[in-house]
């Protein structure tokens, strides 16, 4: 029952997402920056475009319903807390189950990377 | 709540967001509206997305209610049994419920439908000093209600009245309000055709104008919109039509037999009016509305007030040990006042089954629970929440108590103009039945309530279960756990008990119906047939062919003389009112209470002595069969100049003439001192002429060729039954004046049964839901045993094989339905013992605690107790060791 149900929210949001070149890729992203530090969603933003060297632009707007429904899925934990210039914000961080996501997300996208890589490659 | 917070913490998250980005594009060296506009445009439409992070949560919460509900449809769907007694007996309870309220809503709830109904109040004359109450009163006294007490914006007094009116077709009989030229401002009522009565229309006697009803606008004029100016023919009058009454208009009264359709005026000055006196009291019915702004107490006051000045100012009118006073009561309690326990009592039974109902599903679901302990214990350990559980559970039997809900709501809707059929019409306001919003609101609070009801009890079971524990039994069928056992218990118990408080309810009434039924009349009802005659009361006195005692005389006996001639009718009489007619004592005609004063006694009261005098012919007694105590009946010599004479019953003799003897003595109606005196020359047995319930009224029997009125009914003693009399009874009667009207030709017993239409309605009502009540109970019992036995056939597989004998089983199955039924009954007869004092005002003869009810009721239910106990307790005898073994 439950986990049917979860499943469903994990099959992801019926609208396709903008600006992501890979479905979900965006989740992954999100994940990964949260397991290296605690963040509120600017700071998210912030942090995936300086690693990217500006590659990756995110539609800001999109980083918020993705954070609801991580945190819905149990995968992050939003609290109360306050930004390095001292302003109320909620303070991402990365759960178990949500470490466990990235590891499955990484391997999928390490595959699906190699897949098209060699598709691309055979031309 | 819980979504609110958090569309408000998403919403200053992207504040902050906006504020952040927009604060390092200032940095980069952008202008304040450059950096935020930019700073908006990166982010997106900020509305879309709070939305779409939304959804994200609405998403499961409705996905997470979907799947309940579709969860709960599947869970029905397997357990059809289950499911149909479940629904069934809910839409019962519920389906009760919402007929009964829509009832009590219209009738006691609903306020009035006139403007300010709260203003609008009844004024009584009392005498308390001499224990009378609603005297009448005179016009002077009317006028210091309008004029000296200061709180009245106007006041009428209020005759009901029978009309005849003539025309084409039968002469009709429909009933007459007659009342001030104030009475429609009083009610505040706005015509739909004409006008209404005011002050322009002032005449000293009765006005020649009427105002009708919709119903009668419609059925004799035919919904003429030129209706206005018409003239209608009541009692040979010729009324000119001012008016029409809009469709929802009733008279806020008891009317004669029906709903008032003629509306007259008079100015209560003129001929035939007396010439007003303080002295001449011959109004009825005070009605008034209060001005704006005062309370019902401050008005109280100053009438009572104003008595006491009148009755120093006025000595000689108000004997001081009258203590006459005024009293006002608010209108909507004078109607509704005396069926308000009736309809109380009714809607508390209703109420009693709804509860019993869910208790029973309860039970059921409670037992289901206890067969799914596996199925949510391995739930639980798989990670569902143990809220989401008991949401699951509640999901179930929400849904549950919806479909039950609308189909006992679908049914009250399809049924509703059949019960109303069967609710006596002495109930005032039925006509305003129906199912509104508000009932509507009354059954879905009801079927909600219900729904939690049995829902939580299951539900919260099994949340509770312990998970190790019902994992750790295994697949083979956890053992009557001590936990959910008790729970059953408590609510069979509850169940129980509930039912008792029905029965004993229900018991009662019964008993007070069967005592009525079985009641002796004081004469003999079966093969009387019965018809009522209205004579005309024209205001023309020289156009009445009624106007006096000799005149009616004359039409009594070629009445009589056609009656007798029948084939078939043995005997035949008249009376001015046949017993046990629910009479309307103020009505015009019918039955009056009489003031009389006895010769050498000195006068107590304005009304001096009360009696209801009941003009009769001859052969009256002889036709109902009441027996004559002492003296002599009347005879055909008792008529106009002879001596006057009267009979008296036992209840008169006894509280006139407790000591002495009554025969020879006499009495002065109407405390008129130019009246002859009237000589008591008879005693007859109490007849029962108010009622079957009504004891002790004292009756003046008077010869009707002597004195008489002008509604009178036929008393015919006959082996025919009234529908085969009906058509010459009919013909006889317009031979001898085609303007007259016959109306409600029925045997005797059928108007003896009349007057206890209303108890005979309670009471089988309540007695139909304690049998519900009783079947309930029983199916409660033994479900509970049954489950017992089934979860316990392992250790009474294993006792058996140990030697226990099939009586041991059975006595162990047995004892436990028994303890169980005496605890509930028990608990039972102590609820019934606090609340039966209720219901005494519906009781006749029986005590609220009347033994035999109180252990004829419990002795039922535990015999029914023991035998849906013993159906399991012998099944269990049938466990078959080997295979209960096998189990272990």
């Amino acid at each position: 029952m439950i986990s049917s149900c979860r499943l469903r929210i994990l099959g992801m949001g019926r609208k396709a997402q903008k600006n992501d070149s890979l479905p979900g890729s965006l989740d992954m992203l999100i994940l990964r920056t949260l397991s290296l530090r605690d963040l509120h969603g600017y700071g998210i933003v912030q942090y995936i475009q300086q690693s990217s060297q500006n590659g990756l632009l995110v539609e800001e707007g999109s980083l918020y319903p993705a954070l609801q429904r991580l945190e819905l899925n149990g995968w992050i934990d939003g609290v109360w807390g306050v930004t390095s210039n001292n302003r109320r914000a909620r303070i991402y961080k990365i759960t178990a189950t949500g470490r466990k996501q990235l590891a499955v997300e990484t391997r999928k996208y390490a595959k699906l990377t190699l897949a098209i890589a060699r598709v691309m490659g055979a031309e | 709540m819980e979504s609110a917070k958090r569309s408000e913490a998403l919403r200053e998250e992207m504040q902050l967001h906006l504020a952040e980005k927009a604060a390092e594009l200032e940095a980069d060296g952008m202008t304040v509206e450059h950096a935020r506009a930019e700073a908006r445009r990166r982010f997106g439409n900020v509305g879309l997305k709070q939305e779409e992070s939304r959804e994200i949560w609405m998403s499961r919460f409705v996905s997470e209610l979907g799947q309940d509900v579709r969860y709960g449809l599947r869970m029905l769907v397997n357990k059809p049994t289950l499911t149909i007694v479940a629904v069934l007996t809910l839409a019962l309870g519920v389906g009760a419920n919402t007929a009964i309220f829509s009832i009590v809503d219209a009738v006691l709830l609903r306020p009035l439908p006139y403007r300010d109904p709260d203003r609008l109040v009844r004024i009584f004359f009392n005498e308390p000093g001499v224990g009378l109450r609603d005297v009448r009163f005179s016009k002077p006294e009317l006028d210091d209600l309008q004029t000296r007490a200061g709180v009245f914006e106007g006041v009428t007094p209020i005759y009901e009245g029978s009309e005849i009116v003539t025309g084409a077709g039968q002469p009709e009989r429909l009933d007459g309000v007659n009342g001030s030229f104030g009475y429609f401002s009083i009610l505040g009522v706005t015509p739909q055709i004409g006008r209404l009565f005011g002050p322009e229309d002032f005449v000293p006697g009765f006005a020649e104008k009427a105002v009708i009803s919709d119903g009668l606008w419609r059925r004799a004029y035919g919904a003429d919109p030129n209706v206005v100016g018409r003239t209608l023919r009541l009692d040979n009058d010729p009324l000119t039509i001012i008016g029409v009454l809009p469709p929802g208009f009733r008279h806020p009264g008891p009317t004669v037999s029906g709903d008032a359709e003629v509306f007259c005026a008079f100015g209560m000055t003129g001929p035939p009016f007396p010439k007003p006196a303080r002295g001449t009291r011959n109004l009825v019915n005070g009605l008034g509305r209060l001005k704006p702004g005062l309370t019902l107490a401050q008005a109280q006051a100053r009438l009572t007030a104003m008595a006491a000045q009148l009755r120093q100012d006025f000595p000689g009118d108000y004997p001081p040990q009258t203590r006459w006073t005024i009293e006002i009561q608010p209108l909507q309690e004078t109607l509704v006042g005396n069926v308000r326990p009736m309809l109380l009592v009714l809607l508390g039974a209703v109420i009693l089954i709804v509860f019993i109902v869910s208790l029973n599903i309860a039970n059921l679901l409670l037992a289901r629970a206890s067969g799914r302990q596996q199925e949510m214990a391995v739930r639980v350990s798989l990670g569902a929440s143990r809220g989401r559980m008991v949401r699951q559970m509640l999901a179930e039997s929400m849904l549950l108590s919806v479909i039950g809900g609308a189909a006992g709501v679908a049914t009250a809707v399809g049924t509703l103009r059949f019960v109303l059929r069967f609710v006596p019409s002495s109930v005032p306001r039925l006509n305003e039945v129906r199912i509104d919003w508000v009932v509507l609101a009354f059954a879905l609070l009801i079927s909600i309530l219900t729904g939690l009801m049995f829902g939580l009890a299951p539900a919260f079971h099994s949340a509770k279960v312990a998970l190790s524990s019902a994992i750790r039994e295994g697949g083979r069928g956890s053992g009557y756990s001590t936990k959910t056992g008790r729970l059953r218990d408590v609510l069979i118990v509850s169940e129980l008990a509930f039912a008792v408080v029905l029965m004993v309810g229900a018991g009662l009434l019964l008993r007070t119906l069967r005592d009525l039924l079985q009641e002796n009349p004081g004469f003999n009802p079966t093969q009387v047939v019965t018809a009522n005659i209205q004579l005309p009361n024209p205001n023309d006195r020289a156009t009445d062919p009624y106007r006096d005692v000799p005149h009616r005389a004359t039409f009594d006996r070629e009445l009589l003389r056609r009656m007798k001639a029948i084939p078939g009718v043995e005997l035949a009489a008249i009376t001015s009112v046949l017993p046990s007619t629910n009479s309307n004592p103020n009505a015009v005609g019918g039955i009056t209470n009489e003031g009389f004063a006895i010769e050498d006694r000195p006068v107590e009261s304005l009304q001096d002595l009360g009696a209801e005098r009941i003009p009769i012919s001859p052969d009256y007694f002889r036709v109902l069969q009441a027996s004559l105590l002492r003296g002599r009946s009347f005879t055909e010599s008792d008529e106009d100049g002879k001596p006057l004479v009267a009979i008296i019953d036992e209840s008169t003799a006894r509280k006139y003439w407790p000591t002495g003897d009554p025969l020879g003595r006499r009495v002065r109606f109407r405390r008129d001192a130019t009246k002859p005196w009237t000589t008591i020359v008879g005693i007859i047995r109490d007849i029962k002429s108010d009622g079957l319930d009504i004891d002790g009224a004292p009756h003046i029997y008077v010869s009707t060729y002597q004195d008489s009125n002008k509604r009178l009914s036929v008393v015919l003693r006959t082996s025919l039954s009234a529908s085969v009399l009906e058509p010459q009874i009919r013909h006889e009667i317009q031979s001898i004046d085609p303007g007259l009207p016959v109306f409600g030709i029925a045997s005797m017993n059928e108007v003896l049964d009349r007057s206890l239409a209303s108890r005979r309605f309670s009471a089988n009502l309540v007695g139909g839901f304690a049998g519900v009540a009783l079947v309930l109970a029983s199916i409660g019992i033994y479900g509970l045993l049954v489950f017992m036995v089934g979860q316990r056939s392992r250790e009474i597989g294993l006792r058996m094989a140990l030697g226990a004998r099939p009586a041991d089983i059975l006595k162990l199955v047995v004892t436990k339905g028994v303890v169980l039924a005496a605890v509930g009954i028990i608990t039972g007869i102590i609820l019934s013992a606090c609340t039966a004092s209720i219901m005494t005002s519906l009781l006749y003869g029986v005590r609220p605690h009347d033994p035999a009810v109180f252990v004829v009721v419990p002795l039922l239910l535990f015999a029914v107790a023991v035998l849906a106990s013993y159906l399991p307790a012998w099944r269990a005898t049938k466990v078959d060791t080997m295979t209960a073994l096998r189990e272990v």
